[in-house]
């Protein structure tokens, strides 16, 4: 055999065989033993296509991982919930982003797609299921959430229609702000706790009859200044709302969002003052979290932490009482 | 006969590359090298990302290879790409037992015979509409591509274990069929200088082969070539010619086209179908139609179902049945001198030009936009997150946007002109006259003017 003849079967053989077995076994066998991040592939198709392969992810606590979504088809945006503050805007078809994080508590984590990607796009999710590596088999359940509970040993249902009633005068935040030194308030109406679990029109009749010299529409005003008082939200409330609720709900919360023609039931108008005033806000917050049944308002509760939630719910009375301070 | 003194012999005017062509080594080396990216590209296709513009094996097939291919190789030099081919390679190698020089006297195989009925182009234009129904899918599916390679690999070695030669190039592979038929444009040749020196050479080397090289491995007599079509430009015969008769002609395009005694139904319908499918993919991937995109992508079966019966009507019944009305126009202009079915293959060949310029228009439109995504493929193969040449983030970058329907329109106008002006040397051929030529011409140049002003309107909108 000539040198040459050697040579081209040399190569020969390190294309056909060197060649596979080099790239494959580098990424399956010595990468991962070399490298202790570990990089989940994900595709984002729309929902209808399939929504995120994979769809469930294992990982250990404590150990970085690498999360690369490729956008298959439309424009899709990636967040990781609860309380991770992961997430990418958007990513083009085609296109790869990347998210690297540390789960530190075993639990369940999802990550859904905030951009609106179909008529379907709230279907977009996958769960990650991230173990304590000394004991694996355990994998905490979500705890049942004490607002919830409390709805329900009310005796509360967080389904029943909601009708508001019509209100002449819009209440104002910024009218009740220079009224709010004249006006005699409970100590008790000014605290979040109670707040939370009653509704506006509640503390009006509290209101009503120690200042009788008060017009209601003079106290509804102070009343939407209290509900300012304790707000949580924050800027990133404002984007959290637009990703996910704006869809239906619309940005100002006028409730004609671009997909709100697409829903079961007509979504909820938070900018109409009359709706919002006899609204209990533990009541949004167990909607917000467990979703509306047979409205298809989706869960948010495997999203959002808890803290987060009651932000958004603080958002919506600012849509309420407030919709200028929206800008 | 042609006209021979605008031929021009390169291999004389380049003894260099007389020297690299003789060489034995130069075709192998060629094709190890497409073999590795061949490989490489099965290798991201199975194993990669599923997101088309991120594989390697997408970008570098459907973009970077079908660029060259279509734009540059089988235009300006025909075949040539036949002859640094990876998929007949192993199937070669294994015949010959050897990859550079020759060391066995006969080639090994079970030296079947291929059927006659088989030794025509039928196969590869049904193996082109078969790819092409599913070309939605393949050009954006990494996996679908890979198998589709593979099991075009796989056919290779099989029918070289049981026929000789290159079976597989010249009566299967469905690229094959279009490269030669449009290689019959190309300014590019190989023939032999002196046809009278291989009538009196008894030996006929070239065909049998001697201890320089193998017999052509197309299947070929060079000594009575006349066109591109079955000539892989493997250079075997250049090698076993001890008459050194063998030349690499510059010639002027489309020299083959009028040809008229080789001309055949089964070429004339690959002539149909590869026009007709350049309009498909133009009205199905440009055209504002997005229910059709969604057929061809099988969104579901009865959808796919009705775009394949669509399409195939198309290719094989409603083109060919259009230009025959037109060819008949031609044969009642002409008296009816020759057999209809004639004029109606011969004119088919006025085609070829323009099939081939449809196509380079089509593709310099997606090729120039799609482009840059081979820089960043190139550093990230499998979308593993690589990043090899640091070019890995290299952005998508549209080459030249405002320029492509300008390209696109030089391009199909040169095609036309190209066009008619072989329809009127075919109808020459056929009538003699000038004037009557002319007469009988004119129905084909109206339906190459139709076709090209459906292709204007489709890229420029
Ligand atoms: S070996 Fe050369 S001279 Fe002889 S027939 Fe072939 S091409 Fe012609
Ligand atoms: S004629 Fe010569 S170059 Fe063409 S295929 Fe045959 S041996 Fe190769």
């Amino acid at each position: 055999m000539t040198f040459r003849e050697a040579a081209a079967r040399t190569i020969l053989v390190v294309i056909l065989l060197g060649l596979p077995i080099g790239i494959l076994g580098y990424r399956y066998v010595l990468q991962p033993f070399l490298s202790p991040e570990t990089t989940f592939e994900v595709q984002a198709y729309a929902p209808e296509s399939g929504g995120f392969s994979p769809a469930v992810i294992q990982v250990e606590a404590g150990k970085e991982v690498t999360l690369r979504f490729t956008s298959m088809d439309v424009t899709h945006g990636v967040a990781i919930g609860p309380g991770l503050d992961a997430a990418i805007d958007h990513i083009d078809p085609g296109e790869q982003g990347e998210i690297t994080l540390t789960f530190d508590k075993p639990g369940t984590y999802t990550y859904y797609c905030t951009t609106w990607c179909s008529a379907d796009h709230w279907r977009m999710r996958g769960i990650i299921e991230v173990r304590d590596p000394v004991n694996p088999d355990l994998l905490p359940q979500v705890q049942s959430d004490p607002v919830i509970e409390g709805l329900l040993e009310e005796g509360i249902d967080i389904d029943a229609d909601h009708e508001g009633e019509a209100l002449a005068i819009a209440p104002s935040a910024a009218r009740g702000g220079d009224l709010i030194e004249s006006v005699i308030v409970p100590d008790e109406v000014r605290q979040v706790d109670w707040q939370r679990t009653h509704s506006p029109a509640e503390a009006l009749t509290i209101l009503q009859t120690q200042n009788a010299s008060y017009s209601d529409a003079e106290l509804r005003d102070v009343i939407a200044y209290l509900w300012m008082l304790n707000t949580t939200s924050t800027v990133d409330t404002i984007q959290t709302y637009n990703q996910n609720c704006a869809a239906c709900h619309g940005e100002s919360g006028n409730g004609a969002g671009p997909a709100a023609y697409l829903t079961a039931d007509v979504p909820a108008v938070f900018d109409d003052p009359g709706y919002m005033f006899s609204m209990r806000a533990d009541v949004l917050y167990a909607k917000i979290r467990r979703g509306g049944m047979g409205t298809d308002m989706p869960n948010f509760g495997t999203l959002f932490t808890r803290e987060e939630t009651w932000a958004l719910v603080d958002y919506l009375w600012l849509l309420a009482f407030e919709p200028t301070l929206n800008e | 006969m042609l006209n021979q003194k605008r031929h021009v012999d390169l291999l004389t005017a380049f003894p260099i590359l007389k020297r690299l062509l003789r060489s034995r080594s130069f075709q192998p080396g060629m094709m190890l090298l497409t073999l590795f990216v061949f490989t490489l590209v099965i290798l991201t296709g199975l194993f990669g990302t599923p997101a088309g513009s991120r594989n390697f094996g997408i970008i570098f097939v459907w973009i970077v290879w079908w660029g060259l291919l279509i734009i540059m190789l089988v235009p300006f030099m025909g075949r040539f790409w036949c002859s640094i081919c990876p998929i007949p390679a192993p199937g070669e190698w294994l015949q010959r037992r050897n990859i550079i020089t020759k060391r066995l006297p006969k080639l090994r195989t079970l030296n079947k015979r291929w059927p006659r009925r088989f030794k025509n182009m039928w196969l590869q234009n049904f193996g082109f509409l078969a790819v092409a129904l599913f070309s939605v899918i393949i050009l954006t599916r990494p996996q679908v591509s890979a198998w589709l390679l593979l099991s075009f690999i796989m056919l290779g070695v099989v029918l070289s274990v049981f026929y000789k030669n290159r079976v597989f190039c010249r009566y299967v592979c469905p690229v094959g069929g279009f490269i030669g038929l449009y290689s019959m444009t190309s300014p590019l040749e190989v023939r032999v200088n002196d046809p009278s020196v291989c009538l009196t050479h008894t030996s006929k080397d070239c065909v049998t082969g001697n201890e320089y090289g193998y017999g052509c491995p197309w299947m070929v007599y060079p000594g009575r070539l006349d066109r591109n079509i079955d000539c892989g430009m493997c250079m075997e015969c250049l090698k076993t010619c001890p008459k050194n008769n063998i030349a690499l002609n510059l010639r002027p395009f489309g020299t083959d086209l009028t040809v008229q005694k080789a001309h055949k139904l089964d070429e004339a319908y690959k002539a149909f179908i590869m026009l007709a499918c350049a309009m498909v993919y133009s009205i199905v991937l440009l055209g504002p139609w997005g229910e059709l995109k969604n057929a061809a992508n099988m969104q579901s079966l009865p959808h796919w179902l009705a775009y394949a019966t669509g399409f195939l009507t198309f290719v094989l019944v409603l083109v060919p049945g259009i230009f025959g009305v037109f060819s008949s126009a031609s044969w009642l202009l002409m008296k009816r001198s020759l057999p209809l079915r004639k004029v109606f293959i011969d004119f088919a060949y006025t085609l070829v030009p323009m099939g081939l310029a449809a196509w380079v228009a089509f593709s310099l439109g997606f090729v120039l936009i799609n482009g840059s995504y081979a820089l960043s493929v190139l550093s990230d193969p499998f979308g593993w997150g690589w990043n090899l040449f640091g070019t890995a983030e290299a952005p998508w970058v549209p080459a030249a946007p405002q320029l492509i329907a300008f390209l696109q329109t030089g391009v199909l106008v040169a095609g036309l002109l190209f066009s008619v002006q072989t329809g009127y040397k075919i109808a020459r051929e056929q009538v003699g006259r000038h004037r009557k030529a002319f007469t009988v011409m004119l129905p084909n140049s109206f339906f190459l003017t139709l076709v090209t002003v459906v292709f204007m309107w489709l890229y420029l909108g």
